[in-house]
Order: C-alpha cells, then sequence, then structure tokens
C-alpha cells in the first residue's frame, strides 16, 4: 500500500497532466458552436467593458472611411431628391405652361456636374444630354432665372455649357428700362462682374439699374436678368459707356439650373439663311 | 513569493494582448499569433512541475473564455506546460538548472533558449491548430498556418522576454 502510494506521488505529475488534459480534451470534444457561443457571451459580461474601451479606439481609426461611406450615401440620396425635386420642378413647370400651348420656349432642368470659375474659359457640365431633348445653343439660366450661359455641345446624356465667365461668351444686354443695348463679355478678373460694352452715350446707367437680355439673340427669351449696374464709364472717345455688371447668378455655387430652348430658332435661321434673303445681302 | 507580483503582471499583460491586439489583427488565415505562450515559458526554471501544470491549466481556461474557444487553448497549453521540463533537460542539462532562475538568452545562451523557445511554440502550435481544424483533408494548409503563425509568435514572445527580463536581474 505504501508502495502503491510512493508510485502515485512519483508519477503525479504525469497522472495530473493526464486528467486536465483528458478534461479538457472531453469538454472541447463535447462542446458545440453554442457553448462558444455562451463561453463568448459569459466572459463578456466581465471583459465586456474593457472589449468596450477597445472596439472605441479601433473604431477611431475607421472614422475615415466611415465618414467616406456615409458621404457616398450623402451623394446618393442626394441625387434621388434631386430626381424629385425635378419631377416637382417639372411639373411647376408644366402647370405654368399648360394653356398657354405650343410656347415659344421649351424649358427643362438639369443639375451641375462640374463648373469651374477660376479659368479664363469655364464650362458647365450638366447631366441632360441629347435623350432628354437637350441641344446646343439652348440657354442656360440659374433657378431664380437669372443668365448663366448657353449650351456648347451635347452628348446622349451629358450637356456642356459655356458659362458667362468665359472670355469667350458674347450677348446682348441692355438697360432694363430703356432700348439702348450693348454687348455683354467676360474680361476674365472677377467671378461676379461682367461688362457691358458699347453702351450708346445716351443711355445714362446708374448704379443699380437693372441689366436684361434683349430680345436680339435667339439664345436668351427678351428680358431675363444678367445682374445690376456696378459702375460705368465713358469711353476716351465719348462714344459710348463701358459697363461693369454685378451677376445676379452666383455661378461658383450654381448646382441645379433651368434650360431654355428656343423652338422657332431653327425655323428663324433657316428663313435668314434663305436663298431669298441672301439674293438681298449679296452686294 | 516575491516573484509573484511580476509573474501577475506578466499574465495580464499577455492576457489582454492576446484577446485585444493579435486576435482582432486579421492580416490573413495564416497569421494567428498566440503569444501567451511567453507566460509559461518564462516561468522560474525551478518551478515544480505541479505548479506548471496549474500555470498551464489557468492560462489555457482563461484564454478560453476570453477567446471564445471550447477547451483547445487549455488542451494546447496543458501540454507545454507538463513537457518544459523535459525540453529544458534535454536543452541545457540537469545541473544547469538547478540553480534556477528565468529562462532567457543571458540564462540559458541564446542557441539554447531559441531551441527551447522554438520547441514550446512548435509543440503548442501544432496541437492549437490542428484541434482547430480537426480533419487531415486541409494538412497542407494547417502545416502552413502552424509554421507562419509560430514564426510570428517566436518573434513576439522574444520581444516580450527581452522586456520582462531587462528588468530583472539575471539571476534572482
Amino acid at each position: 500500500m505504501r508502495k502503491l502510494i510512493e508510485f502515485i506521488r512519483s508519477i503525479h505529475v504525469v497522472v495530473l497532466f493526464v486528467v486536465l488534459e483528458a478534461l479538457a480534451v472531453s469538454y472541447y470534444a463535447h462542446s458545440t458552436c453554442y457553448t462558444e457561443a455562451r463561453l463568448l457571451s459569459r466572459s463578456n459580461q466581465v471583459i465586456g467593458g474593457l472589449r468596450g474601451l477597445f472596439t472605441g479606439v479601433r473604431h477611431y481609426f475607421s472614422l475615415g472611411s466611415e465618414n467616406r461611406v456615409l458621404l457616398d450615401r450623402v451623394t446618393d440620396l442626394e441625387e434621388r431628391l434631386a430626381r424629385y425635386e425635378e419631377v416637382v420642378a417639372m411639373s411647376h413647370l408644366d402647370s405654368c405652361l399648360a394653356g398657354v400651348g405650343e410656347a415659344k420656349y421649351r424649358f427643362s432642368v438639369a443639375s451641375v456636374v462640374s463648373n469651374s470659375t477660376n479659368r479664363q474659359q469655364n464650362l458647365i457640365t450638366l447631366n441632360r444630354g441629347r435623350r432628354d431633348n437637350v441641344e446646343a445653343e439652348m440657354a442656360v439660366l440659374s433657378p431664380d432665372g437669372a443668365m448663366v450661359g448657353y449650351v456648347v455641345d451635347c452628348t446622349e446624356r451629358y450637356a456642356v455649357a459655356m458659362s458667362m465667365l468665359n472670355t469667350s461668351f458674347r450677348a446682348s444686354g441692355k438697360l432694363a428700362d430703356s432700348d439702348y443695348f450693348g454687348s455683354i463679355y467676360w474680361d476674365g478678373l472677377d467671378p461676379h462682374v461682367v461688362i457691358l460694352g458699347e453702351l450708346s452715350k445716351y443711355a445714362e446707367p446708374h448704379p443699380g439699374d437693372e441689366v436684361v437680355t434683349t430680345g436680339f439673340s435667339q439664345y436668351f427669351p427678351a428680358d431675363v436678368l444678367i445682374g445690376w449696374v456696378e459702375s460705368a464709364e465713358l469711353d476716351p472717345t465719348l462714344t459710348s459707356y463701358t459697363v461693369r455688371v454685378r451677376l445676379a447668378a452666383e455661378i461658383s455655387r450654381l448646382t441645379d439650373v433651368i434650360l431654355v430652348g428656343n423652338r422657332d430658332m431653327n425655323e428663324i435661321r433657316g428663313l435668314q439663311q434663305s436663298e431669298q434673303i441672301e439674293q438681298h445681302t449679296r452686294l | 513569493m516575491y516573484r509573484t507580483l511580476p509573474y501577475l503582471a506578466l499574465f495580464a499583460a499577455t492576457a489582454l494582448l492576446q484577446v485585444f491586439l493579435f486576435d482582432n489583427l486579421s492580416i490573413s488565415v495564416y497569421l494567428n499569433p498566440l503569444i501567451y505562450v511567453a507566460f509559461i515559458v518564462l516561468l522560474p526554471l525551478d518551478t515544480p512541475p505541479a505548479v506548471l501544470l496549474g500555470a498551464g491549466l489557468f492560462t489555457g481556461v482563461v484564454m478560453d473564455a476570453a477567446m471564445g474557444t471550447a477547451g483547445i487553448n487549455t488542451v494546447a497549453t496543458l501540454p507545454i506546460a507538463f513537457l518544459r521540463p523535459m525540453f529544458l533537460h534535454l536543452i541545457c542539462g540537469r545541473e544547469n538548472l538547478r540553480e534556477g532562475g528565468i529562462p532567457s538568452p543571458e540564462r540559458l545562451g541564446r542557441r539554447n533558449f531559441i531551441d527551447y523557445l522554438l520547441l514550446m511554440i512548435l509543440v503548442h502550435h501544432t496541437v492549437f491548430f490542428l484541434l482547430e481544424a480537426l480533419s487531415w483533408s486541409h494538412l497542407l494548409h494547417t502545416v502552413i498556418r502552424i509554421l507562419l503563425s509560430s514564426l510570428v509568435t517566436m518573434a513576439f514572445v522574444w520581444i516580450i522576454v527581452r522586456i520582462f527580463t531587462a528588468k530583472l536581474p539575471v539571476r534572482i
């Protein structure tokens, strides 16, 4: 008996190991994924707070990517919202035009895809194209009806418009309550100011006077607001005014625009270029 | 008992590192370092075998609870706790070990210590990953996991050993 006890004592480590290992293995063997889940949830009661702390720290480092995901989501929702707003605007426009019958001008709306104001030749890209009946030479107005530019070219789904802030832009403008007109162009300096040049010296422009479009241009309807006179100075030759016009449209903040097409433009142009007219202009 | 406090700190540090850092790394399925073996590796040379087993059991159970694995850590940690004296005898010889001290490159010699570390970690990881896979069908996959994880564990345990032994005299 004493020998047995001594024998067990001499190998007690081995026995202990075998017993413990057998217990562990049998526990593992009888475990299921539910056991593991239960185990983890139990231990979470103890170290949950600590785990939460570390998760918070880790979360902090993923803020950047999360922010990007959120921004994507926001733009997505923004786009959907724009679609609804567009529908609302369309129905509004339609109700305005109901009863007028076939109007001379047709309207549609578009969103600005890209826009610049910091170059000399600034162009605006719009998300409407030929598919949506947008065509070159349609006028582009800001949502509150001020002049922005006109469409230069379009593809199936997109259109590019020349903004007023383009040194190649030309239009005609006049003071609101007189019939003296001049040409509108941009000098490429201040994105808030365009020039109304060659205005007759009898026009007497005063700061604050409204400047609107004339009806001569086939691009723009008559009396579209361009801006307000900021300052005017007489040319050295004393024959005409050069007027600085503060723009009504905030082009750098443009998000949606109204497109105006002239249904009669082709007809008028065709007429102007017809052979009979040409006979009278030929010398 | 004067060594209890540093070892408690070591245990807490390795367990926390394991649970909150290395279990969350998820760099690759092949890299799953189990650095808590550093605790077993670093126990004093003259620890009684029964105490070693107890420490192994305790480590395994705690890690099982924290990692949510039903017993794999215990099953893997118990053998290295049991086999540790034999490895040490094999590598360093019986006389050398009587003087006690903490296993470290300075105490055992760099070469011996690396052998010892490698044996411990390989045994532990082999048991762990074989049990985790629990099949021979992806043996190559499992072997790669064992080898790569062992290497990474080895590197981190080495760092932990350097830190742990740096503040203590070579022989206590």
